[in-house]
């Protein structure tokens, strides 16, 4: 009995001490975190000499549950842009230590002062090439049914997206969609919705795409990449692609806030984001890691597609996020 | 000190008192008791104190709608779950026992899978591409795929398929305690095969019927991956709308609210069928 004792006792003391050289990373799982262990955690580690531990998925009610309790286990999180700017108002989040972190090239598009990007992502139109007969160009595209019919596949929830290009659809230009008119856009939507099938998850919305259920879909690019990659017949069009940011952040009272920083400053240096961009398909948010990246990769990624991209309000969507979602279920569940 | 010493102890001291209940009482109070009181006082204190959390749920169309849609699919599933699991359940309880066991493991088998997997599997099946619309429009049956998916039939295909194996085995049960003679009894009386079910089998086998239909229901209610998959957003249930309100947009008061909504229903339908059932089977009895 004893002998256990020693052996627990031990065992935390040795956990305690190895705590100074150990930061936890909490990122959404499958292939972007695989992506994310081999461009930064792994160099990191070797060059820091840092280890560092691996969780997941990221959860929103998690996080705040550990910073509430005083008790958080994550030092560094990727989470959504929206998401992030709302946590820093509530006071979930540290600030960055931009005297670690170089700020310079950063993109001002997907950073702020409790926030440095992790990657960007467009959403765009996908669709089977078997499923559709022409190309739709654009998102009006997606709201003529009688042009091209079929299934088409949005983003189940309430978040930056979907309202976006139903007044886009509509006609709205890009540089006067905010402050977004929900009227008119649930208005659009109204037209087509019993030819929406939703996806809730990457995974789903490449699996209705792939099979043909639905015949078109707002997907992000990177799944849209490992689609094309693992031979799938599906075209894509650029045309308004949309950005959004997944981003960095530090959980209030980290307990390896040092590290966790200079984690940041590694994650974001033009090597880290280069190489991230090249497992993942999704763009860096440093715009000296062009770069360093394969001519083809960079062809490939939401950064070639400038012309005609819109960038997603993300501090609208903060600031609106609740008063959207009551809608946005209101209309769905109708 | 050994276990079979504490045993011991134990086994001297509940029939003196409730002492030895303490620890059972403790584990139940710290594991369910307070997390359940968390969740109460939450749901009257965040964002602030007041009913306003649930004034917004009892007062707001979309949340009844959605109050409506889980209790609409929990009934559904049951009754279909009943429908589907009584003449298996009385095969099994008919067969050769060598036979039976077979036929059990395969069903319990289908309950070790993952939840995930089959769910998936079903999407697979179901969609307007998938196999059961393919052959049915090989054959010639239909010419236009049929909606079974992201809709009512899809959810209560796949949580029936769930739900199955906790309707048989309480169903088999009350089943193979129906003596066969009061069957054979009732044939010699006279009695057609459907009086014979409707007066002697089903009567009998009532409390199985209300014992996993009560499971099923209580089940169904809580229920989250099956619906989110094969379901459609006007069918949402509450166990993902207070998901949503959980992780995504951090509202934990409101999100309490409704958890609790669904608990004191849950509670109060569980008092209910405890009264009913419980009556019957007295009376039965006598």
């Amino acid at each position: 009995m004893k002998l256990i004792f020693a052996g627990i006792l031990a065992g935390l003391m040795a956990t305690t001490a190895a705590k100074a050289d150990e930061m936890v990373f909490t990122s959404w799982g499958g292939t972007t975190q695989e992506a994310q262990t081999k461009s930064w955690a792994e160099p990191f580690a070797a060059s820091s000499g840092i280890k560092v531990l691996q969780d997941g998925p990221t959860d929103y009610g998690k996080l705040k549950a550990m910073v509430d309790a005083k008790n958080v286990t994550w030092d560094v999180v990727d989470v959504e842009m929206d998401f992030a700017i709302k946590a820093a108002k509530d006071g979930l989040l540290e600030p960055i230590d931009f005297a670690v972190v170089p700020k310079a090239d950063l993109d001002p598009r997907f950073s702020n002062e409790h926030a440095v990007g992790s990657f960007y992502y467009s959403f765009v139109l996908a669709w089977n090439k078997g499923a559709v007969s022409g190309e739709p160009a654009s998102w009006a595209d997606m709201f003529d049914t009688k042009k091209f019919p079929g299934k088409r596949t949005f983003y189940k929830w309430s978040a930056p997206g979907v309202i976006e290009i139903a007044l886009l659809a509509d006609g709205v230009p890009a540089d006067k969609l905010y402050p977004l008119d929900l009227e008119r856009a649930f208005k659009k939507l109204d037209t087509i919705k019993s030819d929406i099938v939703w996806w809730g998850g990457g995974a789903e919305s490449q699996q209705l795409i792939a099979s043909g259920e639905a015949a078109f879909g707002q997907l992000w690019n990177g799944r849209v990449f490992a689609l094309e990659k693992e031979g799938a017949d599906v075209g894509v069009s650029w045309n308004q692609n949309l950005t959004a940011a997944d981003v960095l952040v530090v959980p209030k009272g980290a307990k390896n806030k040092d590290a966790a920083m200079k984690f940041l400053a590694a994650a974001a240096s033009p090597t880290g984001q280069a190489k991230f961009a090249e497992a993942s398909g999704y763009a860096p948010i440093n715009t000296k890691a062009k770069a360093e990246m394969p001519a083809d990769v960079v062809k490939g990624l939401p950064d070639a597609h400038v012309d005609g991209q819109i960038n997603l309000d993300m501090n609208y969507w903060a600031e609106h996020r609740d008063e959207i979602a009551t809608r946005w279920y209101a209309w769905q569940a109708k | 000190m050994s276990v079979e010493a504490r045993q011991g102890i134990a086994i001297t001291r509940v029939p003196a008192g409730l002492g030895g209940l303490v620890p059972a009482l403790a584990l139940i109070g710290l594991f369910f008791v307070v997390p359940v009181l968390a969740l109460l006082l939450r749901s009257v204190t965040d964002p602030a104190p007041g009913l306003q959390n649930y004034a917004a749920l009892l007062g707001d169309g979309t949340y009844a709608r959605v109050f409506f849609n889980t209790f609409l699919v929990a009934l559904v599933v049951t009754i279909v779950t009943v429908l589907v699991a009584f003449p298996v359940a009385w095969m099994l309880a008919i067969m050769p026992p060598a036979l039976a066991s077979i036929l059990f493991g395969i069903i319990i088998l289908s309950m070790w899978t993952n939840l995930l997997t089959r769910t998936y599997a079903w999407m697979v099946l179901l969609q307007r591409t998938g196999v059961i619309n393919r052959a049915l429009m090989a054959v010639g049956i239909i010419d236009q795929p049929l909606p079974l998916i992201n809709n009512l039939t899809g959810v209560t295909i796949g949580m029936v398929y769930i739900m199955l194996p906790f309707m048989i085995l309480p169903l088999v049960g009350s089943l193979r305690a129906i003596d066969p003679m009061t069957l054979r009894a009732a044939a010699l009386c006279g009695a057609s095969p459907l009086a014979a079910f409707r007066r002697i089998l089903l009567p009998l086998s009532l409390p199985g019927i209300a014992a996993g239909g009560l499971m099923v229901f209580v089940m169904s209610l809580g229920y989250f991956v099956t619906p989110a998959l094969l379901g459609g957003t006007s069918n949402m249930m509450l166990a993902e709308m207070i998901a949503q309100m959980i992780q995504s947009l951090l509202n934990w008061g409101l999100g309490s609210a409704a958890a609790f909504i669904l608990l004191i229903v849950t509670m109060a339908l569980y008092a209910l069928q405890l009264r009913l059932v419980g009556a019957k089977r007295t009376a039965g009895g006598v």
